[in-house]
């Protein structure tokens, strides 16, 4: 059943990048110069997944973990209860170009049986329902610089629409060696060409969270895209004032309020993210809002992917802190970590 | 609130199949029973056992193309401009545009990463921004159609475009030539003698709005995942996805007269496919009609849910439905159910319609549509 007034909470989140710690160390992103190795694991019943899925595959547990809806690797609730988002634009295109070099090259011999799921868009979200039993909707967004955006709108919409009471939204991006030659800047530093990592938000309906007596604090308020910037920060009612301003990664101010306090800016932290940065985004903004801010911060994060020359649109995501309930005892961020915004102009 | 029982108007549709371009085409080509694989011409198949496919006659296109002739047929027969400045725009593709991923990798090339999905196509060609790309499995359009119904709805949007496209990959194609035991010269769905699947090209669009005069109705489109294995269909899953769409649309099993079943010609598709529809309406000779057609268009991947949706809102709108090309002597699971000989429905015309699509990772999605009163 439909219900458009349904709210949509934060119930837990992930994060998957060599370095980096869960949810608010995002918000910093300090990473030493070795990855732990090796990354991305792999165990008996991963090794011949794609890079994609096994990162991914991390991330979900930490979320669903956090979410408290996980006990000794299992579901604790039903799974036809749980859907599955995922966003990738480039998750299986190494897998997808080496098997089409070694098919024309070379014919059957050359190619993996277990390689074939992984030929179509849809392996890493059908990879993390088969692994934690999540028989509900099962989406996955391949939509570009707004991907992960996007997946986190339509895990709102599956919830309000019915289709689930809690979404798992997973952004994912490997750097395999194919996106690695064809996507990344080479320009960069190696290392920081390419995201090597996924990030994860459970979502939940209030009504659902509040039936396993878990009152989250953070909630998604609105989603849109549309043509820029500017107007998909005004679509989702954000046009005057945000707490924190989580930017496109080309442009820093590209469609920012003119009232923010704090600024997460992920194009200075991490390597290009794709259709990770979108989830990234939003676990970065759940962390930063599950901690009091201080007075006269408005209580709202605001993510913005897209509209670069090169893209077709942009998204907008806005988060918001429920002040009349009581906050959950995860760590906060320190809040030091939180770039100042720049004077207003 | 909208009950259970609300429905939506399929306002017009787009088509292009390897048996021609526009919905009228492909829909008399297959009443005709026309249609068949043919040699690929899109990459060298010299090193492989499988050589035949359903392309897209005359010069190769980008899927993002095949997309837009469709979306703007559709919106034509809606009577609608090809404006789509506040129209979303849901796209399922299982391959999208890794073709051409692949193509630039074969020459050590860059990409662009727009060019895997149709957001920018779709702006250039109609203006739209709200547009989605959703890399599915074979299911990925008729997710489309379930999340363009779930939009109106939520009284988001009064027209949605809900489409598919599907390309044919080196990468899908020599995977599936490695994994099939035989190498398939023909499709024959739900027949003894079938050999496997055989990738086509394709591209659908239907335009779903909340009033106005409609070519039929979509009353519900279920979705479900089995998790259970990466490739293979869960009998059990594909069973309870149909009864929770009849159970949506607030029908009864016994009230579809018409099934457009997904049957890939696949080994074990086809077998789990025939024993959930035969669980779901019987064996006594009582089963809706059913029908397939990837005999005659082959299976266009994630385009093949909503082709079918196209494909059964002209059975329901002209009472004639595509003969079961292909097959002559049904599997065992198969037995007692009733499959379209072609022609004019005998009795009374089709008035509701279920479309199967089942994909890779248990991803099933069954739409039912009504005939428009």
């Amino acid at each position: 059943m439909t219900c458009p007034s349904t709210t949509v909470l934060v119930a837990g989140t992930g994060v998957a990048i060599p370095g980096v710690p869960q949810g608010a160390g995002l918000l910093a992103a300090v990473r030493p110069p070795h990855p732990p190795l090796p990354w991305p694991p792999s165990g008996r019943d991963t090794r011949f997944k794609d890079r994609a899925t096994r990162i991914a595959l991390v991330a979900a547990e930490a979320a669903l973990a956090e979410a408290g809806l996980l006990k000794d690797g299992s579901l604790t609730v039903p799974g036809t209860t749980v859907g599955t988002v995922v966003s990738s634009n480039l998750g299986n295109l190494d897998t997808v170009c080496r098997s089409a070099d070694a098919a024309v090259r070379a014919g059957p011999a050359g190619l993996r049986v277990v390689d074939l799921p992984t030929a179509c868009s849809n392996v890493v979200a059908s990879s993390v329902a088969i692994r934690f039993g999540l028989n509900a909707v099962n989406l996955t967004l391949c939509n570009g610089a707004t991907s992960g955006l996007d997946a986190v709108g339509w895990a709102v919409r599956a919830l309000r629409s019915g289709r689930a009471r809690r979404m798992v939204v997973v952004g994912v991006e490997p750097a395999d060696p194919v996106p690695l030659h064809m996507v990344a800047d080479q320009a960069r530093a190696p290392g920081d060409r390419l995201l090597d990592g996924a990030a994860a938000l459970v979502l939940e309906t209030a009504q659902a969270a509040a039936g396993r007596g878990r009152p989250n604090s953070v909630t998604v308020t609105a989603y849109a895209r549309r043509r820029d910037p500017a107007a998909a920060v005004r679509a989702v009612g954000a046009g005057k004032e945000a707490g924190l301003w989580l930017p496109p990664g080309h442009r820093a101010d590209d469609g920012r309020p003119p009232h923010i306090c704090a600024v997460c800016d992920m194009a200075r932290t991490l390597p290009p993210a794709s259709g990770a940065l979108g989830v990234l985004q939003c676990v970065a903004a759940a962390a930063w809002l599950s901690v009091t801010p201080p007075p006269g911060t408005p209580p709202t994060a605001l993510a913005v992917s897209g509209g670069a020359p090169e893209d077709d649109a942009a998204a907008a995501v806005l988060l918001s802190a429920l002040s009349s309930m009581p906050r959950p005892g995860l760590p906060g961020p320190p809040r030091p970590h939180c770039e100042e915004a720049p004077p207003e102009r | 609130m909208n009950g259970p029982t609300q429905t939506w108007r399929i306002a017009g549709t787009g088509a292009v199949t390897s048996l021609g371009t526009g919905t009228a085409v492909t829909f008399d080509a297959l009443c005709a029973g026309r249609g068949g694989p043919v040699p690929l011409r899109a990459f060298d198949t010299s090193r492989m056992r499988t050589r035949h496919a359903f392309e897209i006659p005359g010069p190769p296109r980008e899927p993002a193309d095949r997309l837009c002739q469709a979306v703007a047929e559709a919106l034509g027969q809606a009577g609608l401009p090809a404006d789509l400045t506040d129209v979303p725009v849901l796209v399922g593709s299982g391959l999208r545009g890794l073709r051409a991923a692949e193509r630039r990798w074969a020459e050590r090339g860059r990409l662009d990463v727009a060019d895997l999905s149709f957001g920018r196509a779709l702006r250039d060609r109609f203006g739209a921004v709200d547009t989605h790309t959703f890399g599915g499995a074979c299911s990925a359009s008729l997710y489309a159609l379930a999340l363009a119904a779930d939009l109106l709805a939520a009284g988001d949007a009064d027209t949605v475009v809900a489409a598919g496209v599907d390309t044919i990959t080196a990468s899908m194609y020599g995977l599936l030539d490695r994994a099939q035991p035989q190498s398939p010269r023909e499709v024959r769905p739900f027949d003894r003698a079938r050999s496997g699947q055989l990738l086509g090209e394709g591209a659908a669009a239907v335009v779903l709005r909340r009033g106005g005069p409609a070519r039929a109705v979509l009353r519900s489109v279920a979705l479900h995942c089995d998790a259970r294995h990466v490739t293979a269909p869960d009998v059990d899953g594909l069973v309870g996805t149909q009864t929770r769409a009849h159970e949506q649309a607030g029908i009864k099993a016994s009230d579809v007269d018409l099934v457009h079943a997904q049957g890939t010609g696949s080994l074990v598709n086809d077998r789990a496919e025939a024993l959930a529809l035969a669980r779901v309406f019987g064996t006594g000779g009582e089963s809706p009609l059913i029908i397939s057609v990837e005999a005659m268009t082959g299976h266009t991947s994630g385009c093949s849910g909503l082709l079918a949706t196209v494909i059964a809102t002209e059975c329901l709108r002209t009472g004639r439905v595509p003969p079961a090309v292909g097959l002559s002597d049904p599997i065992d699971e198969a037995t007692g159910l009733r499959f379209a000989t072609g022609g004019p429905v005998g009795g009374h015309a089709p008035v509701t319609a279920q479309i199967d699509a089942f994909g890779f990772g248990g991803v099933n999605a069954v739409a039912i549509l009504g005939k428009a009163l």
